[in-house]
């Protein structure tokens, strides 16, 4: 399975790490290597390294007593396990980031909705077991929290088609061309990442997709079973998709109200402009689903090239405007003064006021999707 | 070579969790090879001194990150002295099922921040070292779940850090529509993660106020301060509630718009009543909260918004901004 944690290699994770494994040795005369490096989730490697710096350890170096611990390059073997006492050998108790990094992770998947009932019970009884374990270094826990979005009826459905291996049809919505589109999908895994995707193998397409669940419109499990071509599982810590070099570039100027953009398009370079604003490159494989971006950026920023998408911004713009006869319009220009005057005041927080993050908006990835997304939603494949 | 820091560690802190007494420093600095190798014997010169006790107080304060509780006890004569506790030091008893370590073993490798990878890691190999089954793998049982707590953020660890530590900080923040940053101080509360994006609450000083903050908004690094928090920290604090109304999802009003048949899927998906008026166009009835005016001209000339004037004006006057372009 890919994704295994993130493990630097710096010294307080290593010294948590060894503090550890002598007192899960002290009790396993002869363990594995490979059984211990898959009990601490860390390669056989990155066990060797270990047992090389435990042999230097010791209560006392002046006193001789140094941990006699060895291994033929299958088991490993303690010679000295007094060395330590009974006492000095216990587990420690956990320290406050322990307690918070696993808590918190622990409290966010079990609110993830569609999840397993006993999988959710198994989550709550654990974060209760170490939650008292951790006594008062659980407290800083309730400073930290997470929430995975996702619809809880999809999950469960696509969660019964990955464990019962069967094939999947969905109307999905795809914000890049604003159409539905029916198709049958073989559910590969489920990933959260804020928003819950189902990675699968498209049958219409013959690739590889990833589909955001809050966008499928419909859902229903099919009699015939999954055949996902075997499919190397990438990597999602670098984010559900990356821009591929080849694809066309598209360069954006924004203002100040405008730089959201570069919070939410994965981009090449985002240059500092004089009135506060940003000139950002990006690439997608479909420039034209950026017509959204541009309609939505309003004054706040343009589309400087490719010119035919700045063009079809300008159209869709004045053919929208065609249908606000001229008397409406003028009404509205007066309506546009208590607007500038609701932007200026602070509204109490400094929130994402003004920018797209906007549920009324469906939410972050409707404008992430143009690019971030897009590319799964519109069937490009990514990440081969 | 100098000693590894890990094998120094190593033998700080299995020299205080060993000893039956607690250790004065230049017993410690004599029993440990790496501090006698970087400084020699404890008579050395008082520059050789004021580097091992910096090195010392360092290596301390990372035992303690580690969760070691390390007590300080001052002897008849003066001296001070070192040791960790095994009562202080124990994990209490624990007893998990195969199904409460699994689940344990999918919470830990959600983090993609390396901190609180690390410790959640760390945290899963004490509770194997305290007996948690290992008969499922972790890492297999879960398979086709995968959750991803998503760190991109620079300002995320020290804010954390002083969130857990009660401790002002300092940063500059770019408002949504500012041209500039500008310094904030604030009393750092909690931190929340709502669809892939960090934001921070607490009191902003300048302004004797609760605020939200969204950390890709912070430049620049973040500065603890000293002192401590001068206003209360609530019991509850709701960051996502605030954000989510900000993002329009706590529309208070309605709008009547014309949508093309086929068209604006996510639109039909909130909208309160549908009526088709047979033209090729439909009639919605949807929730009108901040931002909707944005999202509404993303659908070009296949939205037509009807009422209220508000509304229609502020899509009409965005369409002109772009018509214009």
């Amino acid at each position: 399975m890919a994704g295994k944690p993130v493990r630097p290699a710096n010294a307080i994770d290593q010294t948590r790490r060894m503090l550890s494994l002598v007192t899960y040795l002290r009790e396993r005369p002869g363990a594995r290597i490979e059984d211990v490096a898959r009990a601490f989730g860390i390669t056989e490697d990155e066990l060797v390294s270990d047992l090389d710096v435990l042999p230097m350890c010791g209560t006392s170096f002046r006193g001789g007593d140094l941990l006699d611990i060895d291994t033929d390059g299958e088991r490993i073997w303690w010679h000295n396990p007094a060395a330590l006492g009974a006492e000095a050998a216990e587990p420690l108790r956990l320290a406050a980031d322990e307690a918070t990094a696993l808590l918190v992770a622990a409290r966010a998947v079990a609110t993830l909705p569609g999840l397993r009932e006993g999988d959710r019970q198994a989550l709550l009884r654990a974060t209760a077991k170490v939650e008292a374990a951790a006594g008062e270094a659980a407290g800083a826990s309730s400073r930290l929290s997470v929430t995975f979005e996702s619809e809880g009826g999809v999950f469960a459905d696509v969660d019964r088609a990955i464990s019962e291996r069967r094939r999947l049809w969905i109307r999905y919505y795809s914000p890049a061309r604003d159409e539905v589109t029916e198709r049958e999908i073989d559910p590969i895994r489920l990933v959260s990442v804020g928003h819950t995707y189902v990675e699968a193998w498209c049958r219409r397409s013959e690739a590889r997709r990833t589909f955001r669940l809050d966008r499928v419109a419909e859902i229903r499990i099919l009699d015939e079973p999954a055949a996902p071509p075997e499919v190397e599982l990438r990597d999602l810590s670098e984010g559900l998709v990356q821009p591929a070099a080849e694809d066309p570039e598209v360069v954006v100027e924004v203002g100040p109200g405008g730089r959201w953009v570069a919070e939410y398009y994965p981009h090449d370079s985002a240059d500092e402009l004089p009135d506060g604003g940003l000139r950002i490159t990006l690439r997608t494989p479909d420039p034209a689903s950026l017509r959204r971006l541009a309609l939505r950026l309003g004054r706040d920023g343009r589309i400087v090239s490719p010119p035919d998408l700045a063009d079809s911004a300008r159209r869709a713009a004045r053919e929208a405007l065609a249908a606000y006869d001229g008397v409406e319009a003028e009404e509205a220009r007066e309506a546009t003064a208590p607007r500038a005057e609701r932007q200026a005041s602070d509204g109490g927080y400094d929130g994402p006021a003004g920018t797209p993050d906007g549920g009324a908006a469906g939410g972050p990835g409707d404008r992430s999707s143009g690019v971030r997304y897009g590319r799964q939603f519109d069937g490009r494949e990514q990440g081969l | 070579m100098a000693i590894a820091k890990a094998e120094r560690l190593m033998n700080l802190a299995l020299c205080l969790l060993g000893t039956r007494r607690p250790l004065s420093k230049r017993e410690l600095r004599d029993s440990i090879e790496a501090y006698v190798e970087a400084f020699g014997p404890g008579n050395g010169s008082a520059g050789s001194d004021d580097s091992f006790n910096r090195m010392f107080e360092r290596d301390k304060d990372d035992l303690r990150e580690l969760g070691l509780v390390i007590e300080t006890v001052e002897s008849l004569d003066g001296e001070i002295g070192y040791h960790a506790r095994r009562d202080s030091n124990r994990l209490p008893p624990i007893t998990l099922d195969a199904e409460e370590a699994a689940a344990l073993g999918l919470a830990a490798k959600v983090w993609q921040q390396a901190r609180l990878a690390g410790a959640a890691s760390g945290a899963l190999q004490k509770l194997r070292a305290a007996g948690l089954p290992e008969d499922v793998d972790p890492y297999e049982a879960h398979g086709a779940l995968e959750p991803r707590i998503p760190v991109h953020e620079a300002a995320f660890e020290p804010l954390m850090l002083a969130c857990r530590d009660r401790r002002p900080v300092v940063f500059d923040y770019r408002k949504a529509t500012a041209a500039h940053p500008e310094p904030r101080h604030v009393e750092p509360w909690a931190l929340e993660c709502w669809r892939g994006h960090w934001y921070l609450a607490g009191w902003d000083r300048d302004r004797g106020a609760e605020r939200v903050f969204r950390l890709s908004r912070i430049t620049g690094k973040v500065r603890s301060r000293g002192g401590r928090f001068t206003a209360p920290v609530p019991d509850v604090v709701t960051v996502r509630e605030t954000v989510a109304s900000w993002a329009g999802e706590t529309a208070d009003r309605s709008a009547l718009i014309r949508l093309r048949t086929g068209a604006g899927y996510p639109l039909r998906a909130k909208a309160t009543a549908v009526r088709e008026l047979g033209d090729g166009w439909d009639e919605l009835e949807i929730p009108y909260g901040h931002g909707l005016d944005a999202w509404l001209v993303e659908f070009g000339p296949d939205v037509v918004v009807l009422e209220p004037a508000e509304l229609r004006a502020d899509v009409v006057d965005r369409l002109r901004a772009v018509a214009k372009g």
